[in-house]
């Protein structure tokens, strides 16, 4: 971007507002750019993570001396080989590098091998004995939320609540015209990026290097200096491009594996995940239960909404927390309701970590507000557009949280023009 | 287990390397060659990704042995441009827009290709079927297609020129 001395843009930019060539463009259809697996070095070592068949477990102890023993291996490590602490995770620190007590997914990380080759790498990975008692599971918030549940986290499983009160909601849904109450469900969703998580990660001058396929290399990098227990500026995270994230790629994968072994073998190492271990392992999109009930007056006015939303976070809270409040604050939807009563649950469970998808837990509340939407029509005999458009935002509307909107709001003028390409295309045709 | 002589053609140069029989083309061709333009995305032939012509036939390269490709005529997608000139298809891909994170774009740049080098005015449908084994997780679809098609009417007019 050109920028000016006296820090005004210049008028006529040569980038905003144009169509410009990707500054990557060139390297991605010629092969050229490398991506994190795309990366070696002299003296390479490669690393698989064995990981836990069982959901719910003590891990009493692993035996790895007969992969050690396996021509080729370099190191097996375990939760006693971290220098530092063995915590991560983006708002809570909940979510350990190896297991060191207890395992709380299918798919959890016991030992990490390091070895010259993949054959070694795989052998070794079959002469690893992991010993543990198993404990009764949970797979649904809603079993994690009765009494004489197994508590995941020592406590109980309701990791956090948000809640968003405006008005009076009970006396408001007793003058309501119309009442609709629904239970919504929406399922869990992997990214599928098409490139499954990889890095590298090297020692040079006593300081790490980790090329990683990532989202987020700052909160990469602060954590592999926790877990390594060394300053952040011993560690460097080096964003690979990234063949594609949503979201799926802003928490920790290979960071801490890579940093370990490196920094422990002083010898490059690589780690690159099969597909079956990035579905296995990586986050997924909250699958929420979500019961609504919403109220309006005669001419369809909103006057009322009540939402309570379940998100399953799974095993680790991961964006669980946030994506659960940013659920909440847009319960609403684009619509402006004088009573509202929201609460929002981060629950844990035995399932695969829940984390950031696109949409952040808005396109699970979207389903439910915009289906209330149709159904409340439908009651009163209105067009869905004209019920949305006597409800939604405008210029100092004021939303659920109480923020007056001072400046421009679209979703009228969407809501128009989708009607009139509707129109034009002819697809309202019988449909009022 | 005894090595494979594997003798074949790779983007117009010869290739004589000992292969454990047993690896599959994708791997010879990354680790190797060093040919990493070649992408790995499910090692199951869902995806694509790892898309290289045979005798100018679209494979997915994870489910070819190495021996099976002996003899071959192999395309990467680092042979399609020639002497730092972009090849037409992939500056199609990059005027509409056709590549984000970039890790399906080798595969469906040569999807494209064995396609065009055999039928060079597709219709909208025989690109769609041409792309149909490659997965794109961020674009979407319209503008690959779209690539394809400008890529196409570049090569007529190339060819009527000559
Ligand atoms: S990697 Fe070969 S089809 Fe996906
Ligand atoms: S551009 Fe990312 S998968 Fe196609």
């Amino acid at each position: 971007m050109t920028g000016q001395a006296d820090g005004k843009m210049p008028a006529v930019s040569s980038v905003i507002g144009r169509s410009c060539p990707r500054v990557d463009g060139a390297d991605k259809v010629t092969g050229s750019a490398l991506f994190a697996a795309d990366r070696r070095m002299e003296g390479m070592l490669y690393a698989r993570v064995l990981r836990s068949t069982v959901p719910h477990a003590v891990l009493r102890r692993i035996d790895a001396e007969a992969a050690r023993a396996v021509p080729g291996v370099a190191a097996v490590y375990t939760a006693a080989d971290i220098p530092g602490e063995n915590r991560v995770g983006i708002i809570v620190k909940d979510e350990p590098v190896l297991v060191d007590d207890r395992i709380r997914r299918v798919g959890d990380p016991l030992a990490l091998v390091v070895a010259g080759n993949e054959q070694a790498l795989a052998a070794a990975m079959s002469e690893i004995e992991v010993f543990y008692e198993e404990l009764p599971a949970v797979f649904s918030p809603e079993e994690a939320m009765a009494g004489g549940a197994p508590a995941i986290h020592g406590q109980g499983n309701i990791q956090s609540v948000t809640r968003i009160v405006r008005g009076d909601v009970d006396s408001a849904l007793k003058e309501a015209r119309a009442v609709i109450s629904r239970r919504y469900t929406t399922q869990m969703v992997e990214h599928a990026y098409l490139e499954p998580e990889a890095g590298l990660a090297a020692v040079v001058d006593g300081l790490v290097t980790i090329w990683v396929s990532t989202q987020n290399p700052h909160y990469d990098r602060r954590e592999v200096a926790r877990v390594l227990g060394i300053g952040q500026n011993r560690v460097r995270v080096v964003q690979s491009p990234t063949g594609g994230g949503f979201g799926g790629k802003l928490d920790i994968s290979v960071q801490c594996l890579l940093g370990l072994a490196a920094w422990k073998t002083g010898r490059p190492v690589r780690m690159v995940y099969s597909r079956e271990e990035s579905m296995a392992a990586s986050p997924k999109r909250h699958p929420c239960v979500i019961d609504y009930t919403s109220a309006c007056d005669g001419d369809g006015r909103l006057l009322a909404v009540k939402v309570k939303i379940v998100g399953d976070t799974g095993a680790y809270a991961s964006y669980g927390p946030a994506t659960l409040k940013r659920a909440a604050v847009h319960a609403t939807g684009p619509y402006e309701v004088p009573n509202v009563f929201i609460e929002s649950y981060c629950v844990y469970t035995n399932n695969p970590t829940a984390g950031a998808m696109r949409g952040f837990g808005v396109p699970q509340v979207a389903f439910a507000h915009e289906s209330q939407m149709d159904l409340l029509a439908g009651a009163l005999g209105l067009d869905p557009f004209t019920i949305r458009l006597r409800n939604c935002f405008r210029p100092g509307g004021v939303t659920a949280t109480g923020q007056r909107l001072l400046h421009s709001v679209g979703i009228k003028e969407t809501i128009d023009r989708a009607r009139a390409k509707a129109e034009e295309l002819g697809m309202l045709e019988g449909k009022r | 287990m005894k090595p494979f002589r594997f003798r074949a053609t790779v983007n117009g140069r010869p290739v004589d390397l000992p292969v454990d029989p047993r690896r599959r083309l994708l791997d010879v061709l990354r680790e190797d060659l060093g040919l990493t333009g070649t992408k790995e995305g499910c090692g199951e032939g869902e995806c694509g990704a790892c898309t290289v012509l045979l005798d100018g036939r679209p494979v997915n390269a994870c489910l070819v042995l190495a021996p099976e490709a002996a003899g071959c005529d192999i395309t990467t997608i680092e042979g399609v441009a020639v002497e730092g000139r972009l090849h037409p298809i992939q500056e199609a891909f990059l005027e509409a827009g056709a590549v984000q994170c970039g890790y399906c774009t080798p595969g469906m740049i040569l999807a494209a290709k064995a396609l065009l080098d055999k039928d060079p005015r597709p219709t909208d449908q025989a690109i769609k079927t041409a792309v149909s084994g490659n997965l794109c997780r961020c674009t979407g679809y319209v503008k690959i297609v779209k690539a394809v098609r400008l890529a196409a009417a570049r090569l007529a007019r190339e060819e009527g020129a000559v």
